[in-house]
């Protein structure tokens, strides 16, 4: 066969090697992790077309976070005491200053804020799944700073539901798979 | 020939009845079970009130008709009751209009008006009449004494098919009957428990299943002295109205089985929240804590949200229940236990509906038992 067949399927699977893959989160080089003790998390923004599913999905990450033992996590209750007193406008994304008037009141070191993008069924030809995409950031109130960013996506059709159906996983475990995948982000 | 096709018409008849037969033998939830055939006729000398049922079903109910059922068969158990008609003229006397609980004047109100030692209050959680019907009664009965303790409590959902047996011979498709059983079941389990044969608490026997997806505990939190909880309804995310005080008396049922804790009477506690105009947007703050610490002196509160409290009619669906719970403690203003739940009733169940849960009730009492479990161990 002519050498050059073998060259070329050579150079097509270099290439495809050559991909760069987007880094999906973020972490501040200058910023002491383990030095954060209380953190409170923000309402998050919803942009999906379920009203309850950003409460939802936060609920859940509250308790997964503080279930890792790392930081403490202040109970939603005070946090919107805290957004009330701070006189937040949009806690959903609130700018710098509010996070640190907020975090002055509620005795938080950092602040989570999250936007929910996907969180439901997706459908493609007769097969369904469930899905959900989050993002999420933190703000040290010290140094007023972003110092950690993540996004994460799990759940949505692969090939074993195509060609088999089944409807995917259910929606709460989905969440616990991307949430799960978050905190790793995060801590480790 | 003719050998053969017998014993292929007998392999075929076998291979129809098993399937058949294991199915109708789908194991029973656990408070399906009558508890015994022989409960005590003649039990202790409690003067017990026995309050109208209270309807937080969120669907209409014949609340008289399950009333008189329940009074039926306490009466058969020859316990204390105080007649209906006196319990009747203090609730229009006094305008007592939430009879979910009683708070330290009602309390007042029966022991020194009518000389009730007690008080039995009754939640009806669910009731459907399509076939196969469902039912869920949670009671407990609470002494009119100084510091209300909550003496018994016990909860019991039913669906008509819970244990159909073989050809579903055991199919219980009349609403009635179902009702009578769910009520003789309390009234046994209430007659065991003044008979001094049982204690006052729920236990059961719970599926690995039900365990909570994720939870915390902080090391702050000892146990070895009880602790005075008041648990405050949930707040409600649910299409299911009434969720939050459905899964709040599921909490006190469960917390009131163990010895660590001194439950207090949902009905002071909302006394208190009314009192003090707490309102929970978006749960409990640490200032309404601190305000519920005091006035209650309470150790501990648990709150929580309910984010799905679905039962299905007729024979098709699962029941589905999501919560998380919290539990604040009083010394440290933090957030001591964290419990994240979540199941449906056909969880690991694969052939034959074996293992099938039909109410949220039943389901709910599991996975919240396996929670509070998981806090005292």
């Amino acid at each position: 066969m002519n050498p050059r067949i073998y060259l070329i399927a050579f150079v097509i699977v270099a290439l495809a090697g050559c991909t760069t893959a987007i880094p999906e989160s973020y972490h501040d080089p200058e910023m002491e992790f383990s030095a954060l003790r209380t953190i409170a998390v923000m309402p998050f923004s919803n942009l999906t077309g379920d009203k309850l599913a950003a409460e939802r999905v936060r609920n859940t990450f509250m308790t997964s976070l503080m279930a890792t033992g790392v930081v403490y996590v202040i109970p939603s209750g005070e946090v919107v005491r805290g957004i009330r007193r701070a006189g937040l406008e949009h806690p959903t994304v609130p700018s710098i200053e509010d996070v640190v008037k907020l975090a002055a009141i509620i005795r938080a070191d950092a602040v989570i804020t999250g936007v929910l993008k996907e969180y439901g069924e997706v459908r493609s030809g007769t097969t369904t799944a469930n899905i959900i995409s989050l993002s999420m950031q933190m703000i040290e109130r010290e140094t007023r700073k972003v110092v950690w960013t993540a996004a994460t996506t799990k759940g949505g059709i692969d090939a074993f539901d195509r060609l088999f159906g089944g409807g995917g996983k259910p929606m709460n475990d989905v969440t616990e798979a991307a949430i799960d995948d978050i905190l790793k982000k995060l801590i480790y | 020939m003719i050998f053969l096709k017998s014993l292929f018409t007998s392999i075929i008849i076998f291979l129809f009845v098993i399937p058949v037969g294991i199915s109708g033998c789908a194991l029973k939830n656990e408070p399906a079970r009558p508890v015994s055939a022989d409960a005590p006729d003649d039990v202790s000398v409690l003067k017990i009130a026995v309050l109208p049922v209270v309807n937080i079903s969120g669907t209409p109910a014949p609340l008289h008709t399950i009333h008189q059922a329940l009074l039926n068969s306490l009466n058969r158990k020859a316990l204390n009751l105080l007649v209906p008609d006196l319990v009747e003229s203090v609730i229009r006397k006094h305008r007592i209009r939430y009879l979910g609980g009683i708070n330290y004047t009602t309390s007042q109100v029966f022991r020194e008006e009518v000389g009730a030692e007690a008080v039995l209050i009754t939640s009806l959680e669910l009731y459907s009449e399509i076939s196969p019907p469902k039912i869920a009664l949670t009671s407990r009965l609470v002494s009119t004494a100084e510091h209300m303790p909550i003496l018994w409590m016990r909860g019991i959902g039913l669906a008509g098919n819970d244990a159909p047996g073989l050809l579903d011979l055991n199919l219980i498709e009349d609403p009635q009957k179902l009702l009578d059983l769910a009520v003789q079941n309390l009234s046994n389990l209430l007659a065991h428990y003044l008979s001094g044969r049982s204690d006052g608490a729920d236990f059961q026997k719970i599926r690995n299943t039900f365990r909570p997806r994720v939870s915390f505990l902080a090391p702050v939190l000892n146990l070895d002295m009880k602790k005075r909880v008041a648990v405050i309804p949930f707040f409600n995310t649910s299409e299911r109205k009434h969720a939050g005080e459905i899964i709040a008396l599921q909490f006190v049922k469960a917390l009131t089985a163990f010895d660590n804790f001194s439950v207090i009477e949902p009905g002071v506690v909302r006394q208190t929240l009314l009192d003090m105009r707490i309102i929970m947007q978006d749960g409990l703050s640490l200032a309404d804590a601190d305000l519920i610490f005091s006035r209650l002196e309470a150790d501990l509160v648990l709150s929580g949200d309910i984010m799905d409290y679905q039962d299905y009619k007729g024979l098709e669906g699962q029941p589905r229940v999501d919560f998380s719970a919290q539990i604040i403690e009083k010394k440290s203003r933090e957030i001591v236990w964290a419990v994240k739940s979540h199941n449906r009733g056909d969880d690991r169940v694969f052939f034959f509906d074996w293992g099938k849960i039909r109410t949220a009730h039943a389901m709910t009492t599991q996975m919240v038992q396996w929670t509070v479990g998981d806090l005292v161990q």
